[in-house]
């Protein structure tokens, strides 16, 4: 139950930066004509993948565990969807694996509480 | 069974913040809803016009080339001059299409003109009168919901026979059969055979409902089906498995063999496809619905700051609950998951206000507009699912920082 408050390393805070500013532009793109074309379901599903990155992002921030697994989970859940429309974006995966080696790589360090 | 608890609980609080803090809770959720309405209602209204769009290409026959003399969609500075000096498509060029084109079904020569139609003392003016040669019903899509198409040597001898449209049928005989009785036609007597089934509005005009069909060989004795004011126009149809490229394509070929021109002159023909048509339009709708998600997206970009307030405040009021809560035992998830599902019922509140307010709108519009809007499933589903995002991301952070009080500090805090 002890909450202990530790140090972010400027890495992870760099990656949470660059993390909000993803959200940032990409909640709008929730409820785009183009996102909407896609499917009925879609931006719905784009929205749950949103939430979860930027309930993550906070998680990583605090140096939470969860907000790493949660990372994970949500970016192989994104990347299945995308290869079923079609629309990987291999630019997008080299970020999100610099995001996860860099999260992990301070996995030891972090809290296991929520 | 917990979540249950939780979300009983949590909807507890909503309400009861909604109702002490009225007017506070009224002006946060005004932004979810204005943010809601706003971009429900253009993609309402660009869905349900691209629909009725669809219907009436569809009528037209999205298999169908039109050779004319002017095309229909024009880039910036377009030789008009040119066009101008091109002859009209002709009958007898019909013939030849119907005789060589491989890929082609049915072909029909089609015209139309404005005239006034009489039977007894009703008289109506201004009715669009379409002459079409024998193949038209297997170019145009329609119904005849009363009696026939012309038989055959209707069409080549040019019997006095129509076929008239719905609302035309009701206007000039009202409760009767129209059938077997003669209309007059620029003062000719002309036969009813047929109404056509009725096809409601359509968003490019041209709705058989107010239009009478005669044949193009009839026609000749009432107007001069040459005249460049009648638009005359060659329907083609692709044969099943012919595309209409490939239909354009031979066309091009047969319609310059027909006017034998050079090898490097320019055609004097337009061959036109609805998809020209749609595709206009669905740049323009493009447009419209960026132009919505802009607006609304702002709206709900507010909306979501004026939640995330109303919960910040709402932990603050309630620190020395979650300390009692905590020190009874309350996990921090507990705390955590009653302050989200409280920040997403109160979004949901604000969505399903907007999502009603667009739902009066679509009826009131239907009415008023006489075409069909419909809020459909997919922009009901996109409301609710903004609506709990917004919840989610606008309450999580205060959320977060109540579940992460020190029970201690929290009961004692004023």
């Amino acid at each position: 139950m002890e909450s202990v408050i530790r140090k972010r390393p400027v890495v992870l805070s760099i990656v949470c930066v660059l993390g909000f500013i993803w959200i940032v532009f990409s909640f709008p793109a929730v409820f785009s004509p183009s996102v909407k074309k896609l499917g009925d379901w879609y931006p719905a599903l784009f929205g749950l993948i949103v939430a979860a990155s930027f309930i993550s992002y906070i998680g990583v921030w605090y140096m939470k565990r969860w907000g790493v697994n949660l990372y994970i989970i949500t970016f192989f859940v994104k990347e299945i969807i995308l290869i079923f429309i079609d629309d990987v974006n291999y630019v997008g995966i080299l970020f999100s694996v610099f995001f996860i080696s860099s999260m992990v790589s301070f996995y030891k360090r972090m809290d296991t509480n929520l | 069974m917990i979540f249950l608890g939780l979300f009983r609980e949590s909807v507890f609080f909503a309400i009861n913040a909604l109702v002490v803090n009225k007017l506070r809770t009224f002006l946060s959720l005004l932004g979810i809803t204005i943010g809601i309405f706003a971009i429900i209602t253009v993609f309402t209204i660009v869905d349900s016009l691209e629909q009725n769009l669809r219907k009436s290409v569809q009528s037209l026959g999205n298999d169908v080339v039109f050779v004319e003399k002017w095309p229909w969609t024009f880039g910036e500075n377009y030789p008009w001059w040119k066009y101008m000096n091109r002859p009209e498509a002709g009958y007898n060029e019909l013939d030849e299409i119907l005789r060589k084109c491989n890929g082609a079904q049915s072909a029909a020569f089609v015209t139309s003109t404005q005239i006034t139609v009489k039977y007894k003392s009703s008289s109506i003016e201004n009715v669009t009168i379409i002459c079409a040669s024998h193949q038209y019903d297997k170019v145009k899509n329609f119904e005849i919901s009363t009696g026939r198409y012309f038989a055959d040597i209707e069409s080549s001898a040019g019997r006095p026979v129509a076929i008239i449209g719905d609302v035309l049928a009701q206007a000039l005989f009202p409760n009767q059969n129209p059938l077997g009785h003669s209309i007059k036609i620029n003062g000719a007597k002309v036969d009813v055979i047929g109404v056509f089934k009725k096809e409601g509005e359509s968003i490019l005009g041209g709705s058989s409902d107010t239009q009478i069909l005669v044949p193009i060989n009839y026609a000749r004795s009432l107007i001069d089906i040459r005249s460049e004011n009648l638009n005359p126009q060659i329907m083609v149809r692709a044969k099943a498995g012919v595309s209409n490229d490939d239909l354009i394509d031979e066309l091009t070929g047969l319609m310059r063999s027909i006017r034998r021109l050079k090898p490097m002159a320019e055609d004097d023909f337009a061959l036109n496809q609805t998809s020209l048509i749609s595709n206009q339009f669905d740049s323009l709708f493009g447009v419209i619905g960026i132009a919505g998600w802009i607006i609304g997206g702002f709206s709900i970009l507010v909306g979501g700051f004026g939640i995330a307030n109303i919960m910040f405040v709402s932990v603050k009021e309630r620190t020395n609950i979650i300390g009692i809560q905590k020190s009874l035992g309350a996990k921090n998830y507990f705390i955590l998951l009653q302050f989200l599902f409280e920040s997403v019922f109160l979004s949901l509140i604000g969505g399903i206000i907007g999502l009603l307010v667009v739902y009066i709108i679509t009826l009131l519009a239907g009415d008023s507009f006489g075409m069909e809007i419909t809020l459909s499933k997919s922009n009901i589903i996109l409301g609710f699912t903004i609506s709990i995002l917004i919840g989610v991301v606008s309450g999580f952070v205060p959320a977060y920082s109540a579940s992460q009080m020190d029970p201690v500090e929290a009961i004692r805090a004023n």
